[in-house]
């Protein structure tokens, strides 16, 4: 029973940080019809500027968190700008200029590796934090950065929820989403959206870039299987949709946690991409499907 | 208040307007008429900033506008409502509402303006809760309508309120236009394939054919023209063996 409590604590907070890789992809997609491949890097590179505002003494762990969302973002909003831009504008999705983008994503997932490995090379790097002793469940041992995702992963979710649906940015951000020319005729400023739309998702990413960092160490390879398992929980969860990422993500951190605990533990990774052809089988749309949006 | 001059454009190297003029005066109610693919869709999209224009101007209470960025333009007065299809289904009324007024920072003069929209279309306020989704037709249509007032416009361009509307649902919707028109103040270009309609509304009409100005006159004199009947594609199938036999 103890054990059981373990797993699923143990696979909400995985599950959330999916989750939260997850919802960025899912906000790109919305936001700029494209599915962005260089998701897991941003994460990545999240995780190690987390590490450098980190090691500067005296920055607590929550500072670090805030300021690599700050950075990070930043640096989306600069990728968006300078290299996505031109492709997004000849349109997205389906469209040639699409196809461009995808294979520009993937161009810049190998571009932000190599730049992650000349700043911070290829050995793995341990979080320098500590969090005390973990906190005793029964037999359990329970190290306390699980909490610290659960509660800040929820926060963070809080906050987006209420800025996408309480202020007047939100309303625009996801007007953007589901029709650019009927919004920028409502007098949204839809390139400044876009921006926006792609600088929070990288925050996002970041986020959860820091908050696995004490649990696994960061390493210049991290985004690539982490990329894999938030597409599988975007797609579980229904793609394109907010709360369906990250049902998707706790669907899928669940599910691989409990698997690997009760059945094979070293079929760990394979376990996310067996639910997710299952539910592609069952139910195409995703848990929670959505309305279509306009494909221009 | 709105004046295009020898306007030329189009997509990629394909030429759609090849030189409109027309003027639509302070007030008044304006239809432009047309079928399909005559360059209705094209005129309004270069007019309110979505596609870029190659030559000629459009003038908006005295400014040139040509080739500004859309959001831009909404700000000056000017705002176009798209059809019905365009609005946002997952949104409810009232946020499909208050992202019409996303321009403005009166909250006052907002709050104002939606019991206006409420007052004008009282199905809007008894759902302003309801995902627009949930909205019928001829609902959806006065979503989009209301959407448009909520910009505070001094000009509104309706694009085809009639397509895809009951023939009753629309003469509803035209007479709340008219209403807006005189109440607000608002200019009105309507744009339109239902010629008969629209020129029941409308004090002046141009026909738009083959990316120019065709036809123009008062809505009396065209509704009565066989030329407007023809040139438009709504003319009966005889009409049109009697055009090809020309």
């Amino acid at each position: 029973m103890d054990l059981l409590l373990d797993f699923i604590i143990v696979g909400l907070s995985i599950g959330i940080v999916y989750g939260l890789v997850a919802l960025g992809i899912s906000l790109i997609f919305s936001g700029l019809d494209i599915v962005h491949f260089a998701h897991g890097e941003v994460y990545m590179i999240g995780a190690f500027l987390g590490i450098a505002i980190v090691s500067i003494s005296g920055v607590p762990y929550f500072g670090a968190l805030v300021g690599a969302m700050i950075v990070t973002g930043a640096v989306g909003v600069v990728i968006e700008r300078v290299f996505y831009r031109r492709l997004t504008r000849g349109g997205g999705g389906y469209t040639v200029a699409g196809m461009g983008m995808i294979i520009c994503g993937f161009g810049m997932s190998v571009a932000l590796q190599n730049v992650a490995y000349l700043i911070w090379g290829a050995a793995p790097h341990p979080y320098p934090v500590s969090f005390g002793m973990p906190i005793f469940l029964g037999n359990i041992a329970l190290p306390k950065s699980y909490l610290y995702i659960l509660v800040s992963a929820l926060v963070l979710m809080a906050v987006l929820h209420t800025f996408l649906t309480r202020t007047k940015l939100g309303l625009a951000v996801r007007a953007v989403a589901y029709n650019k020319d009927t919004s920028y005729l409502m007098g949204v400023n839809v390139p400044a959206m876009i921006s926006l739309i792609f600088g929070v998702a990288c925050a996002m990413a970041a986020v959860a870039g820091v908050l696995i960092g004490p649990i696994n160490y960061v390493q210049i390879e991290m985004g690539y299987l982490m990329l894999l398992k938030a597409f599988a929980a975007a797609v579980v969860g229904g793609f394109g949709s907010l709360p369906g990422a990250l049902l998707g993500g706790v669907v899928v951190g669940l599910f691989e946690t409990l698997c690997a605990g009760y059945l094979i533990a070293s079929y760990k990774d394979i376990y996310a991409f067996l639910l997710l052809i299952t539910v592609l089988m069952v139910r195409p749309t995703g848990l929670l499907g959505i309305i279509v949006k306009v494909k221009a | 208040m709105l004046t295009i001059r020898n306007l030329r454009t189009g997509y990629g190297k394909v030429q759609i307007l090849r030189g409109i003029d027309m003027s639509v005066a302070e007030g008044r109610i304006v239809a432009l008429l047309g079928g399909n693919g005559t360059g209705k869709s094209t005129l309004l999209k270069a007019v309110s900033g979505l596609l870029p224009v190659w030559s000629g101007s459009i003038e908006f209470n005295g400014e040139e506008i040509r080739n500004r960025k859309p959001n831009v333009i909404v700000r000056r007065g000017l705002t176009q409502v798209t059809q019905g299809k365009d609005m946002y289904p997952a949104m409810t009324v009232e946020e499909n509402l208050r992202i019409g007024a996303y321009t403005r920072s009166d909250k006052a003069g907002v709050v104002a303006d939606m019991n206006k929209v409420f007052d004008y279309f009282p199905v809007l306020g008894e759902r302003r809760r309801q995902l627009a989704a949930t909205l019928s037709g001829g609902e959806v249509q006065m979503l989009v309508i209301g959407r448009g007032l909520m910009a505070n416009p001094k000009l509104i361009m309706l694009d085809e309120p009639s397509s895809a509307l009951a023939p009753r649902v629309l003469l509803d919707i035209f007479s709340i236009v008219n209403r807006i028109n005189r109440n607000e103040g608002i200019t009105i270009l309507l744009v339109e394939q239902n010629v008969r309609m629209a020129l029941l509304l409308a004090e002046y009409g141009y026909v738009i054919r083959d990316g120019v100005i065709h036809i123009e006159g008062d809505a009396r004199d065209l509704i009565n023209d066989d030329n407007v009947r023809l040139a438009y594609l709504g003319g009966t199938v005889a009409d049109a063996g009697a055009e090809l036999a020309h």
